[in-house]
C-alpha cells in the first residue's frame, strides 16, 4: 500500500505532500519524506556511487527499512518525487510507471500559468489525479 | 563424511598454518632447527590464487615438523586425503655425507626412496659440517655435494642447496627461501585443483537425492581453509560467499521440515562475530545444518576474513544488509522462537558489529568510504535503537518515550512480534501489575507549551491491548465479543493506555482486586494493558541472556540511559555522514529527553539545530511539533530573546498548522513580553509575521524640496490586533546609493488589524531620484522589531522562505528640479514713461498648485508701484482665446468658472497673496506702476536721427513667488519692462524762402503700440528766432486733432525766422533751445502696450503734455575760415582700401582780435568719424599751419579706410579752437560717399 507520495522542490523545500493512510499520522511520513532527502542529496552529490542511476530519472529504492520502503524519482529540473509504500514487494517496473505518471501530472500542475514556480501545489486536480494514480497503482499490484 | 565434521572441526582449530615436513636423514635436525626457524615467518611469497593469477603474500606462517613427529605419523591414508589441507606443503631432506661411498652406497638409495613419491613437493638440503680450514673435509663436501646434484637435480628444476654450518652463504637463504615457497606453491595449486575438482564433481550432484550439503561444506571449507592458511583471504572469501550463497539455496528449497534452531539458551545474542559459538557438529541436522546458527557460522568466517583483508566498512556494510535479511528470516521463524527473540537478537547484532568495527576502524580511509561507513554505523544504532524502543514499549515504558515524528516512522510501521500464543501473565505479578499500572497513571503526559493541543502521533502499528488479547484469544474463540466490549469500555484506540481514565481503572479493579485471583485469569479473560506489559516483561526475562540488556529494561531510567546512548550514537555517526537530516532530527530525540530530565540548556541547543534544518527547507509540518518545544525551553531558561524570536516564528507559520486559539495564545506571550521589564530592549527580526509594501498603483510623485505623505500597505500576521509604539520605515534611493537610507516615521500609534493595514507615513523632503522601501521597524512595548520582508501585495506567504528579493517597484518618486512656475511680462511693448501705466504679470503655473502663494514685488530705480490703486487679476486671457479658436463656445462657459472670484487684490508689505482660484489657471496680474526719467526729450536732426537709448527707458522689477504646501518653493526673477516716450521728434528746414522765412518742418514718430492723437502743438522759439508775424507759435496750417496710428509718423510745419535783433541783447537770460509742446492724448490697450493713464485717475483730462527740446542754428554770416572737403581722386571707395581723405583750409579774413590763440600761424583740428564705419590711420587731432593772413590756406591729410560698404557719412573735420558760427563749410550739411564692397578675392580659393 503506498502510505505517502511527496513533491520536493529543487531547494528540498515540500510542494506537495499526501498521505493515504487512515490515521492521522501524516507527520510521520513527512519525517520520513523528509529524511530520505538525505539518501537523494548523497545520490547526485556522489555520482561515483551512483553511476548506473546517473542517467536516469528513476532513482530506485531509496530507503530500505524493516518496514516500509521509499523509492524516489529525480526530474531534469531536480524536483524530487518520492513514494513510501509499506508493500516491502514491489516490482521496479510499476514503481517505475507510477513515477512517469506521477511525474506527468507534476509538469501539468505546475504548468499552469497562475501556479507560482516552487510554491505548494495547491490544486485539487493534481490531488484527484495523484489520488488516481495511486489507486491505480494499488490496483496493479493487488491484481 | 558428515561424520567427519567433528574431526574436521577440530583439525581447523589445531592447525592455522602451512606445515613443511622436515625429513631429517642425517640427525641435523637440532643444529639446523634455530637456523630454518629464524627463516619463518616467509618474509614473502609469491603464490598463484585460485585464478592461477601470481600473489604476493607477505609473512606467510608455516611450520616445520619433523617427518617422526606424531602428528603426521599418526594419520591414516583417508583422513589425509580428506583433510589435505592441513598435509605438509613441502618437504625439506636434511642430508650430511662427507664420504662419497657412502653417499653412493648407503646415503643415495636411502634418499631415492624418500623422494619416490610423487605427490610431495620435496628439496634437499645437504648441510656441511667441514670446518673452512680443514681443506680435505671440504673438499670432500663439495665431491659428495656434487654427485648429489648430478643425481637429484633434473634440467627443468634444482632440487638441492648446500648449507655450511661453519659459515653460512647469504645466498644459501635466498636458494632455500625460493625452494620452500617453491614447493608450497606447486603443493597449494595442486590441491586446489583437487578440490575444485571434487567440488565440481559434487556440484553436478546437487538436484540428485545423493546431495549432501555437509560433503559440500566439507570440501568447500577445506579448499577455503587453505586459502586461508596461504593468506589468500581473497580466494577464501570467495568460497565462503559461494557456500553461502550455496546454502541459501539449499534451505530455501521447498520439500524438506527443517528445524529453523535458535532456541538454546544463548541464541538470543548473535554469534556474529564468533565462528566457532557451537561446534557444527551440535547444529547438523540430516544432510545440512540448522539455518540459524549456521548462517551467523557463515557469517562470523565472512566477517573475520574481511578484519584480515582490513575491510571494516566491508564487515559494516555487509553485517547490515545481513542483520535486516537475518531480521526478515526470523520473522517467519518468529512463531517458533521465544518471545521478541528477533528484536533481542538484532540489537545484539547491531551492538556487536558496532562495536567490532569502531575498534577497527583507522580513519584513514577515503572520505567518502568513511562517510558511507559512519552512516552504516548511524543506520546500525538506528536500528537497535528502534529494536530497543519496542522492547521497552512493549513492557511499558512506551508512555515515556517522546511521540515524535522520528519515533512514530520508525514504531508506527513496524509490526507487533508474532509469538504463536502471547505470554501469559506468570504467577504472582500482582505486584508487578500494579507497579506497572502505577507506571502507566502516573505518567504524565506532557502538555505541550502554550497548550497546544495535538493528537499524539502512535507508537503501535495497531493497539498493543487488542494484539495482545488476539493472540490470546485465538487460544479459544469465544470472547470475541467480551473483547470488543472490553476495548470499548478501555477506549483503547491506538494509544490505547493514554485513555486508560481513572473511572475505568476503578471497574477493572473491582473484577480483578486481589492475588488471589489471579489464578483464576484464565484464557478467556482479556489482559488488561499492564498484564500485557507485565507478561511481556517476564517473557522477555526468559528470551535475554545479555546482561547488560536484561539491566537495561529492567527499570525507566537503566532505559533512558540506554536509549540516549543509542540516540547519540546514532545522530553523531549520522552527523559524520552524508545524512545530516538523520543526524538533526535524531538530535530532537535527544533535545526531548535532556528536556525531561532538566537539562534545558542542551535541549534548547539540539532544538535549535533541529528548527534551523525544519525552517531552512521550509518543512512547516515538522517544524511546527518542534517550535514549541523550543520556546519552552527558552521561557524555561529565560531567554528572552530567544523566546520572543520563537514565538514570532510560531506565529509566521502556515495558518492551518496552529488553532486561532493558540495562535492568540503565542500572541499574548510576545505582548506579555514586549510590555515587561526586559533589562535590554530586545531586537527581533518579523520579517515573517509583519509584512510590507507600496500602494499598488504609479509611485508617490513628489517635486523636488516638496515633503509628502506616503501610503503603506503593512500586513499583519497577528491573530489579533496589536497595538505598535511607532513605526517607521527607511527608504532607499535607487539611483544614488551613496545616500544611504533615509528613515522616514509614523507620527502616531498604530493598532495593525490581523490583515492588511494602510499607513500613511510622513515624508520630508527629499532628494531627486526613485526610492523603494527598505526596512520596517517599529516598537511593541520594550521591544524593538524589523522586518525585511516585502509582501507582493497579498497576504504573507510563508513559502517565501528563501526569497528575501528586495522589492524592485519603486514607491516614491521625487523629480528632478524644474520650473514649477513661470511668471513673465504680459506685454512687450513699451508703456509710457512718467505716467501712470498698469504692468502685467503673466503667472503661469506648471503643473503645480499655487495655492496659498505669496508674490513679494520689488522695484528697480526709477519704478514705482502706486500702492493707492487695487490690482487687476483676471485668468489669462491668451489662453482662454487659444482654447476659444480650438474648440467650441462650450469650452468659453467652462473658462468662466471663477466669475464671482475676487478680481481686486491689495498689496500689503510688498507682498500679494494670489487668491485660492488661481491657484491652477494661469493668470495676469495687472499693477499701476510710474516709471520715471526727468530728462527731457530732445529732437534729432532729421539727416542724422538718433533714436533715444532703449537702456534709458528699461526698468526693472524684482519678484519673488513662495509657493507649495508650505511655501517651500521660491520662485524668483527679475523682469525687464520698456519704458518710452509717446513719440520722438526729428527736424529739418523744410525750405528757406527769400525773405528769410524759414519752414521747420518737426516729424512726430510713434513710439507706442497705441494710437496717438495730437490735439495741439506750438513751438516755444530760443533766441535768435521768431516766428514769422509773431504768432503764438502754432504750426502753419492747424489741422489738429491730429491722429498718428502705431508706429507712423506725422509731420507738423512751422515758419519762423532769424531774428536779427536778438544778437544784441547778449546779457539777456536767453533760451538755448526751442521747445516744442505738444498736447496729446492716447488711446491703447494695456494688454498690447502703452495705454491712457487717464483711466487711472478719474475726473483728470484724458490730454496729456509732452515736451521736446529742438536745438536749432543760426547760419554762418560771418565766416573766418572756410574748410573744403576736398573730393575723392577716384570715384569709387572700396572697403578695405585705404584713401586720404582732404580737407582745404582756407583763412577768409585777417584775425587780429584772438588773444587766446597762443600760436596764431597754427590751427587745431579734429577728425570726427563714426568708428564703426571708418578707421583712422593715425592722428585724428592736431595743429596744421595756417599763418593769420588773409587768403593763407593749408590742407589737411588723414588717412583712412572704410570697414562698410554703402552710403555713409564720411569723417568730418572739426575745428574745436574756433566758433562755429565763424566756420564756413563746403557742403554746408552733412553729406555722404559711396562705399563699394570689397572685391572678391580668389587668393583663398583653393583650385579643384
Amino acid at each position: 500500500m503506498i502510505a505517502s507520495v511527496a513533491v520536493v522542490g529543487h531547494q528540498n523545500n515540500p510542494l506537495y505532500l499526501q498521505s493515504f493512510t487512515n490515521a492521522n499520522d501524516a507527520l510521520k511520513l513527512h519525517h520520513i519524506v523528509h529524511c530520505s532527502l538525505d539518501v537523494i542529496d548523497e545520490r547526485v552529490n556522489n555520482p561515483k556511487r551512483s553511476v548506473s542511476t546517473l542517467n536516469e530519472s528513476y532513482l530506485g529504492l531509496l530507503y530500505p527499512t524493516e518496514s516500509y520502503k521509499v523509492y524516489g524519482y529525480l526530474s531534469n529540473t531536480k524536483a524530487k518525487f518520492l513514494v513510501v509504500t509499506t508493500d516491502l514487494d514491489v516490482k521496479d517496473a510499476d514503481i517505475r510507471s507510477f513515477f512517469r505518471r506521477f511525474h506527468a501530472a507534476y509538469v501539468d500542475a505546475v504548468s499552469n500559468p497562475f501556479h507560482v514556480p516552487e510554491k505548494k501545489i495547491v490544486s485539487r486536480t493534481f490531488a484527484q489525479r495523484v489520488s488516481g494514480i495511486v489507486k491505480a497503482f494499488a490496483a496493479g499490484t493487488n491484481g | 563424511m558428515a561424520n567427519y565434521l567433528a574431526q574436521f572441526q577440530a583439525i581447523k582449530n589445531t592447525s592455522d598454518r602451512l606445515v613443511v615436513a622436515v625429513e631429517d636423514v642425517s640427525d641435523l635436525w637440532p643444529s639446523v632447527k634455530e637456523g630454518l626457524e629464524k627463516r619463518l615467518p616467509l618474509k614473502k611469497a609469491s603464490l598463484n590464487n585460485k585464478t592461477r593469477n601470481p600473489v604476493y603474500v607477505e609473512n606467510l606462517q608455516a611450520e616445520f615438523i619433523l617427518t617422526t613427529d606424531s602428528r603426521l605419523r599418526s594419520r591414516f591414508p583417508q583422513e589425509q586425503y580428506l583433510f589435505w589441507f592441513r598435509e605438509p606443503y613441502a618437504t625439506i631432506v636434511l642430508v650430511s655425507c662427507e664420504d662419497l661411498d657412502e653417499f653412493k652406497t648407503i646415503l643415495k638409495p636411502r634418499l631415492k626412496l624418500i623422494v619416490q613419491n610423487e605427490e610431495r613437493e620435496w628439496f634437499i638440503v645437504f648441510v656441511s659440517k667441514a670446518h673452512p680450514n680443514n681443506d680435505q673435509a671440504t673438499k670432500n663436501a663439495k665431491k659428495v655435494y656434487a654427485r648429489l646434484e648430478v643425481d637429484f637435480n633434473t634440467r627443468k628444476r634444482e632440487r638441492c642447496c648446500k648449507l655450511d654450518l661453519n659459515g653460512v652463504d647469504a645466498s644459501f637463504w635466498e636458494d632455500f627461501d625460493f625452494k620452500i615457497v617453491e614447493s608450497i606453491r606447486n603443493t597449494l595449486d595442486r590441491r586446489a585443483q583437487f578440490y575444485e575438482e571434487e567440488i565440481r564433481k559434487m556440484s553436478e550432484q546437487r538436484l540428485m537425492p545423493v546431495w549432501n550439503f555437509c560433503n559440500f561444506f566439507i570440501l568447500k571449507e577445506s579448499l577455503a581453509f587453505m586459502f586461508e592458511m596461504a593468506h589468500l583471504h581473497e580466494d577464501s572469501l570467495r568460497e565462503y560467499d559461494e557456500l553461502e550463497l550455496c546454502y541459501i539455496e539449499t534451505v530455501s528449497t521447498p520439500g524438506k521440515q527443517r528445524d529453523f534452531g535458535g532456541l538454546e539458551h544463548g541464541d538470543d545474542q548473535a554469534a556474529l562475530l564468533k565462528p566457532g559459538f557451537k561446534p557444527l557438529s551440535q547444529i547438523v541436522q540430516d544432510d545440512s545444518f540448522r539455518e540459524f546458527e549456521f548462517r551467523q557460522y557463515l557469517f562470523a568466517r565472512q566477517v573475520k576474513l574481511l578484519f584480515r583483508l582490513g575491510r571494516p566498512l566491508e564487515v559494516v556494510m555487509r553485517g547490515y544488509s545481513f542483520i535486516i535479511s537475518f531480521s526478515k528470516t526470523l520473522a517467519l521463524h518468529e512463531n517458533t522462537l521465544p518471545f521478541c527473540l528477533r528484536e533481542v537478537w538484532v540489537i545484539s547484532a547491531c551492538l556487536a558489529i558496532i562495536s567490532s568495527t569502531s575498534s577497527t576502524y583507522d580513519g584513514l580511509a577515503a572520505p567518502d568510504n568513511e562517510k558511507e561507513f559512519y552512516r552504516l554505523h548511524g543506520d546500525l544504532y538506528s536500528l537497535c535503537r528502534i529494536k530497543f524502543m519496542r522492547l521497552a514499549y512493549l513492557i511499558g515504558y512506551g508512555v515515556e518515550i517522546e511521540k515524535s515524528p522520528v519515533n512514530s516512522a520508525s514504531l508506527s510501521m513496524l509490526p507487533w512480534p508474532k509469538p504463536s500464543i502471547w505470554p501469559a501473565v506468570p504467577e504472582d505479578a500482582s505486584a508487578k501489575v500494579l507497579a506497572k499500572e502505577k507506571l502507566i497513571l502516573q505518567a504524565n503526559p506532557r502538555m505541550k507549551h502554550f497548550n497546544i493541543q495535538r493528537k499524539q502521533l502512535p507508537l503501535e502499528p495497531s493497539s498493543l491491548l487488542r494484539e495482545a488479547n488476539r493472540r490470546r484469544a485465538s487460544l479459544s474463540v469465544g470472547n470475541l465479543s467480551e473483547l470488543i466490549d472490553y476495548r470499548q469500555i478501555d477506549g483503547s484506540g491506538i494509544d490505547g493506555h493514554q485513555k486508560f481514565s481513572p473511572s475505568t481503572t476503578n471497574s477493572m479493579s473491582r473484577t480483578y482486586s486481589g492475588p488471589n485471583l489471579e489464578s483464576s485469569l484464565s484464557l478467556d479473560r482479556p489482559m488488561r494493558i499492564s498484564e500485557v506489559h507485565v507478561a511481556a516483561e517476564h517473557a522477555l526475562e526468559n528470551t535475554v541472556t545479555d546482561p547488560d540488556l536484561l539491566k537495561s529494561l529492567s527499570s525507566l531510567e537503566e532505559f533512558e540511559q540506554k536509549y540516549m546512548e543509542l540516540t547519540k550514537g546514532a545522530a553523531d555517526n549520522y552527523h559524520h555522514s552524508w545524512w545530516k537530516r538523520h543526524g538533526v532530527a535524531l538530535d530532537g530525540e535527544i533535545a526531548a529527553l535532556c528536556f525531561k530530565h532538566g537539562n534545558y540548556d542542551l535541549a534548547a541547543k539540539s532544538y535549535e539545530k533541529v528548527c534551523a534544518l525544519y525552517a531552512g527547507e521550509g518543512w512547516q509540518d515538522l517544524l511546527a511539533e518542534v517550535l514549541p518545544n523550543l520556546a519552552e525551553c527558552q521561557k524555561i531558561l529565560n531567554d528572552q530573546a530567544g523566546y520572543l524570536s520563537s514565538c514570532v516564528r510560531l506565529l509566521s507559520l502556515e495558518d492551518g498548522l496552529f488553532l486561532a486559539k493558540e495562535r492568540q495564545a503565542f500572541q499574548l506571550e510576545v505582548v506579555r513580553l514586549a510590555h515587561s521589564e526586559m533589562k535590554h530592549p530586545v531586537p527581533l527580526d518579523v520579517s515573517s509575521l509583519i509584512t510590507f509594501s507600496g500602494n499598488p498603483g504609479p509611485p508617490l510623485q513628489l517635486c523636488d524640496g516638496d515633503p509628502g505623505t506616503l501610503p503603506v500597505t503593512v500586513w499583519s500576521g497577528f491573530p489579533d490586533d496589536i497595538t505598535l509604539e511607532s513605526l517607521s520605515l527607511t527608504l532607499t534611493n535607487t539611483l544614488n546609493t551613496d545616500e544611504g537610507v533615509k528613515t522616514i516615521k509614523s507620527s502616531d500609534a498604530h493598532i495593525l488589524k490581523p490583515g492588511r493595514n494602510v499607513i500613511k507615513l510622513d515624508v520630508p523632503p527629499q532628494k531627486p531620484g526613485s526610492y523603494v522601501l527598505g526596512v520596517l521597524t517599529g516598537q511593541i512595548g520594550n521591544l524593538r522589531f524589523r522586518s525585511h520582508n516585502f509582501s507582493k501585495g497579498g497576504p504573507q506567504d510563508n513559502d517565501d522562505f528563501m526569497s528575501y528579493e528586495k522589492p524592485t517597484r519603486p514607491v516614491l518618486k521625487v523629480l528632478k528640479p524644474r520650473t514649477l512656475v513661470d511668471i513673465s511680462a504680459a506685454v512687450s511693448s513699451a508703456l509710457l514713461m512718467n505716467e501712470l501705466q498698469w504692468l502685467g504679470l503673466i503667472v503661469k503655473p506648471i503643473d503645480y498648485s499655487l495655492k496659498g502663494s505669496l508674490l513679494s514685488i520689488d522695484t528697480g530705480p526709477g519704478l514705482m508701484i502706486d500702492e493707492s490703486h487695487t490690482i487687476d487679476i483676471n485668468e489669462y486671457a491668451k489662453t482662454m482665446e487659444d482654447k476659444v479658436h480650438a474648440h467650441d463656445s462650450n469650452t468659453i462657459t467652462e473658462n468662466n468658472t471663477h466669475p464671482l472670484e475676487p478680481k481686486q487684490l491689495y498689496i500689503e508689505n510688498g507682498k500679494i497673496a494670489l487668491p485660492d482660484w488661481a491657484s491652477d489657471t494661469s493668470t495676469t496680474l495687472w499693477f499701476p506702476v510710474h516709471a520715471i526719467d526727468d530728462r527731457m526729450a530732445r529732437a534729432a536732426s532729421a539727416d542724422s536721427p538718433h533714436r533715444q537709448n532703449m537702456v534709458d527707458g528699461m526698468r526693472t522689477i524684482a519678484l519673488k513667488l513662495e509657493f507649495g504646501a508650505f511655501r517651500n518653493q521660491i520662485f524668483e526673477r527679475t523682469i525687464a519692462v520698456h519704458f518710452t516716450d509717446p513719440f520722438y521728434v526729428t527736424t529739418r528746414v523744410a525750405n528757406k524762402c527769400n525773405d528769410g522765412t524759414l519752414l521747420l518742418q518737426a516729424t512726430i514718430h510713434s513710439q507706442v503700440k497705441a494710437t496717438l492723437c495730437l490735439y495741439d502743438a506750438w513751438l516755444d522759439l530760443q533766441a535768435g528766432f521768431v516766428h514769422v508775424r509773431k504768432e503764438n507759435g502754432r504750426p502753419v496750417s492747424s489741422f489738429f486733432p491730429l491722429v498718428i496710428s502705431p508706429s507712423s509718423t506725422a509731420g507738423i510745419l512751422f515758419s519762423i525766422c532769424i531774428d536779427n535783433m536778438a544778437i544784441a541783447d547778449q546779457n539777456e537770460v536767453v533760451q538755448a533751445e526751442s521747445i516744442l509742446n505738444v498736447m496729446y492724448g492716447i488711446s491703447g490697450d494695456r494688454s498690447n502696450g502703452a495705454h491712457s493713464p487717464t483711466s487711472l485717475k478719474l475726473g483728470s483730462s484724458d490730454k496729456l503734455f509732452f515736451k521736446v527740446a529742438i536745438a536749432l542754428q543760426r547760419p554762418i554770416l560771418d565766416p573766418c575760415i572756410a574748410v573744403g572737403f576736398v573730393p575723392f581722386s577716384s570715384n569709387c571707395l572700396r572697403v578695405g582700401q585705404l584713401i586720404n581723405m582732404k580737407w582745404r583750409v582756407e583763412r577768409l579774413k585777417d584775425l587780429e582780435a584772438s588773444p587766446s590763440s597762443s600760436c596764431k600761424d597754427e590751427v587745431l583740428y579734429e577728425v570726427d568719424a563714426n568708428p564703426e564705419i571708418w578707421m583712422i590711420a593715425g592722428r585724428t587731432m592736431g595743429h596744421a599751419l595756417l599763418s593769420n593772413a588773409r587768403g593763407s590756406r593749408t590742407e589737411i591729410t588723414v588717412t583712412c579706410m572704410p570697414l562698410v560698404s554703402g552710403h555713409v557719412r564720411p569723417p568730418q573735420l572739426g575745428l574745436p579752437a574756433m566758433d562755429d558760427a565763424n566756420i564756413s563749410c563746403n557742403p554746408p550739411g552733412p553729406h555722404l560717399v559711396c562705399v563699394l564692397p570689397p572685391t572678391l578675392s580668389s587668393s583663398y580659393c583653393i583650385p579643384a
